[in-house]
């Protein structure tokens, strides 16, 4: 574990004292090694059980793909940053990326932490790199807003967490992960228990998010460059799944009755973002309310609380990260060429772009939920935990599926199929560095159709 | 001011808080008190502005009600009890009535209205003489009594968090934002004072290090309203790319040090089986931390071309020691991971 964790904190020393010239290759290729070395948390011996490393720091099937996940998406993101940091001074490429190693190290520290405070310590963590890159590099006045949104709901949601956990603490004695399967809160019916529960869960439901509390997600998408758009996409809404199914240990009987409503407006807002996802003019605001759509479907599968819904909650959401970070670096080659993200600006670009459009293609299909890919297997194995819980779940998911296939191909077809508009008449070729984002994007989820056991945790 | 004057009005303002911090006895404790007051007296007109004279008067009409409450509650003591020993208020008319006096020397709500205006009538230097160093006798003083209701601490320390956060949205004048952000912290601390004094201490002295390290900002910036700060980018870039993590120290966002003593006292406070209080003083602390990332929108995260609203200043060669800065900065940043030795060093 020291492993990552170190080289990833000296790289925040060699961001700094890397000759300028080198800076991006250095950065980039310290980068992939660290990511190259975290792939052997994936190779677990037994199924079950965590691996120790020290007294704070653990890894389990449940957060080691997470961990992979983060520690790939970073040489990502470098690649993808590249270009529109070109033109800054050199401190200010060097801060950038010291704010995204130094989300790394938190989201690393926050998936192996063994102990329930240091967790929320790092998941409070991650926000303040986030709202920088999103305030002081997004492109639009909005972003102001954004950040503002981003903060204020998530700590809105998460400081009754920080109560409901020190309430544990104290009348349990301990919140170490290890020991939290063997106490749970024996409550009675107060409403003051039911209360407690909704503050465990509100952070995590606000962060996935959730139908209801999700407002600060398009925003915060649409607002941050790219390298934030992925690294939200991708792994931060994932702390939100992976502090839920931790925290569902000890809310154990307290769950049967209390998540029912939650479950319901998750799977609500899968259609209702579903069907916003229909009538957006701006490209990365789709791909932001699809996320929201995606995780909508997690949650409810986190919620039901069968082990099938663990295992797809858990694949839905490595290969939504990978699908949705896809999709926004497709979103944001489309916007370094034309400095818009309205979707009808760039149309027909299979025909200015073609090699793009098979990244188009594969991505948008993965969105959709295409077999044999992994996030087919996600989806259904939530739908079919649902529809073991109740059959009249399957009407809602059933047309969420539908919708997500429409708004996906939908996507796909605006942007390239069609007739070229006459005002596009200086577009740049694709640059090799954008064809090796999206290879190394999508390559993982072919592979992993392969293998899926690397990524469905401990409960299948 | 001449520096003859000035030792001697430093060394009466030390004098004032040294003799409270020493006393045993109620009435030497109020002679600290109000030596403490009339030292400050001066400094604080100094300018002879209008604004900072009307500022002086306020602060002096203030602090000597609350002194003459606190020699009056003394006395009542001695009157019931025959003891003029701090430790032996076990009456709850006197008690009561120490605690309000106090309340109204330090600033918590409902007895803050003072606060804002005075702030604003000062110079930065003396405004931080004013949140500070001004703060410990009284404290030292409250940390010592036995309080008698408890809820009056609770309503104190909830209101002055509460006030602390609304006042503040509506300002762009830095020096009311600082006071605002000074009553709010008050009440962070009067809420855990009778379950935990050491974390009262602890708050104390994190709140001392956080706002020396932004008034100090404010200073060498040489800005007094939000506005003004928009081009300290380009005098002084290494600071202002700190100032966002000062600014979120003080709203208490882990993994900063400002988030220690929230923490802390919430787990106080849930101990104690408040955590409904616990839950309310933690949401209030959002409101704080609006203006906060207001004011670091203004300094850092917004790049200046796109604000006109400041021309162009003077960018001469800056003579200010930075150092205390410095290191006040690096402490308020990096302080979280040494909790629980810093809990060991302050236990009562």
């Amino acid at each position: 574990m020291l492993k990552i964790l170190i080289p990833s904190m000296f790289m925040l020393l060699t961001t700094w004292t890397s000759p300028f010239k080198q800076l991006w290759s250095t950065i980039l290729m310290y980068s992939f090694l660290v990511a190259t070395l975290s792939l052997t948390w994936l190779a677990m011996p037994t199924d079950t059980g965590w691996f120790y490393i020290n007294n704070y720091m653990a890894y389990d099937p449940l957060s080691s793909p997470l961990l992979v996940l983060t520690c790939w998406l970073l040489p990502l993101m470098i690649i993808a940053s590249q270009n529109h940091l070109a033109v800054e001074p050199e401190n200010r490429q060097r801060t950038y990326i010291s704010l995204l190693i130094s989300l790394q190290i938190f989201l690393i520290l926050a998936f192996s932490a063994t102990e329930m405070i240091m967790f929320y310590v790092m998941f409070e963590a991650t926000l303040i790199p986030t709202l920088i890159i999103i305030t002081r590099w997004g492109n639009q006045m909005e972003r102001l807003n954004a950040g503002t949104y981003f903060l204020f709901y998530t700590l809105a949601g998460s400081l009754p967490l920080l109560v409901a956990l020190l309430i544990y603490h104290s009348s349990m004695g301990s919140l170490s992960y290890l020991s939290l399967t063997s106490l749970p809160l024996t409550c009675s019916n107060l409403y003051a228990n039911k209360l407690w529960w909704m503050a465990c869960l509100l952070a995590f439901l606000v962060k996935m998010p959730l139908y209801g509390v999700h407002l600060w997600l398009p925003k915060a998408h649409v607002e941050a460059p790219i390298a934030g758009s992925m690294v939200l996409a991708a792994v931060l809404l994932k702390l939100g799944g992976y502090g839920m199914m931790r925290i569902m240990i000890i809310l154990d009987p307290l769950t049967k009755e209390l998540s029912y409503p939650f479950i319901i407006l998750a799977l609500w807002g899968v259609i209702m973002t579903g069907s916003i996802c229909l009538r957006q003019t701006d490209l990365k605001s789709l791909i932001a309310y699809s996320s929201v759509s995606h995780m909508g479907l997690v949650a409810a599968g986190i919620l039901i609380q069968t082990p099938w819904g663990f295992t797809g909650a858990l694949i839905l959401m490595i290969a939504h990260g990978l699908t949705s970070s896809a999709l926004f670096c497709l979103a944001n080659t489309n916007y370094e060429r034309t400095h818009s993200r309205t979707i009808i600006l760039a149309r027909g670009l299979q025909m200015v772009l073609p090699l793009m459009a098979t990244w188009w293609f594969l991505a948008s299909l993965a969105n959709l939920a295409l077999p044999p890919l992994p996030n087919l297997m996600g989806e259904i194995m939530i739908i079919t935990s649902l529809f073991n819980w109740s059959f009249y779940t399957l009407i809602l998911t059933g047309l969420g599926t539908l919708i997500t296939a429409s708004y996906s191909l939908y996507m796909f077809l605006l942007t390239q199929r069609g007739p070229i508009p006459h005002h596009l008449i200086l577009l740049e070729p694709s640059h090799t560095r954008e064809h090796l984002l999206l290879a190394l994007h999508l390559l993982p989820l072919l592979l992993l159709i392969a293998k899926p056991e690397l990524v469905w945790g401990w409960t299948a | 001011m001449n520096p003859y004057i000035l030792t001697i009005l430093l060394f009466a303002m030390g004098l004032g808080t040294t003799i409270t911090f020493a006393s045993s006895h109620w009435l030497l404790a109020w002679m600290g008190l109000e030596i403490n007051t009339l030292a400050i007296l001066p400094l604080m007109c100094q300018s002879h502005h209008p604004r900072a004279v009307e500022a002086t008067i306020k602060y002096f009409l203030t602090q000597a009600t609350a002194a003459a409450m606190l020699l009056f509650a003394s006395i009542t003591n001695a009157w019931i009890t025959g003891q003029w020993n701090l430790e032996f208020m076990s009456y709850s008319l006197p008690t009561t009535l120490v605690t309000v006096a106090l309340a109204l020397k330090i600033g918590l709500a409902p007895l803050h209205a003072w606060m804002p205006e005075v702030l604003q009538g000062l110079d930065l230097t003396t405004g931080l003489i004013l949140s500070t160093w001004q703060k410990l006798a009284p404290f030292c003083l409250l940390l010592q009594i036995n309080p008698s209701n408890t809820s009056l601490l609770l309503i104190l320390g909830l209101a002055s968090t509460l006030v602390g956060g609304w006042g503040g949205l509506n300002q762009n004048q830095l020096r009311k934002i600082l006071a605002y952000s000074s009553i709010a912290h008050l009440g962070w601390m009067i809420l855990v004072l009778q379950f935990f004094p050491s974390l009262t201490l602890l708050t104390l002295l994190m709140y001392f290090v956080m706002t020396f390290s932004l008034f100090i900002t404010f200073k060498v910036n040489n800005s007094t309203t939000i506005n003004s700060l928009s081009m300290s980018w380009s005098k002084a870039p290494i600071i202002s790319s700190m100032v966002p993590f000062i600014l979120l120290s003080l709203g208490g966002l882990p993994p900063l040090s400002g988030f220690m003593p929230k923490w802390l006292i919430l787990q106080e406070l849930t101990k104690q089986s408040l955590a409904p209080l616990a839950t309310l003083a933690a949401l209030s602390a959002l409101l704080s931390l609006y203006f906060y990332l207001r004011i670091s929108y203004a300094m850092t995260l917004t790049m200046s071309p796109n604000i006109l609203s400041n021309a162009l200043p003077w960018r001469l060669p800056s003579n200010q020691h930075t150092l205390p800065l410095a290191i006040t900065t690096s402490l308020t940043i990096c302080l979280l991971p040494l909790t629980p030795a810093i809990i060991t060093l302050l236990t009562l």
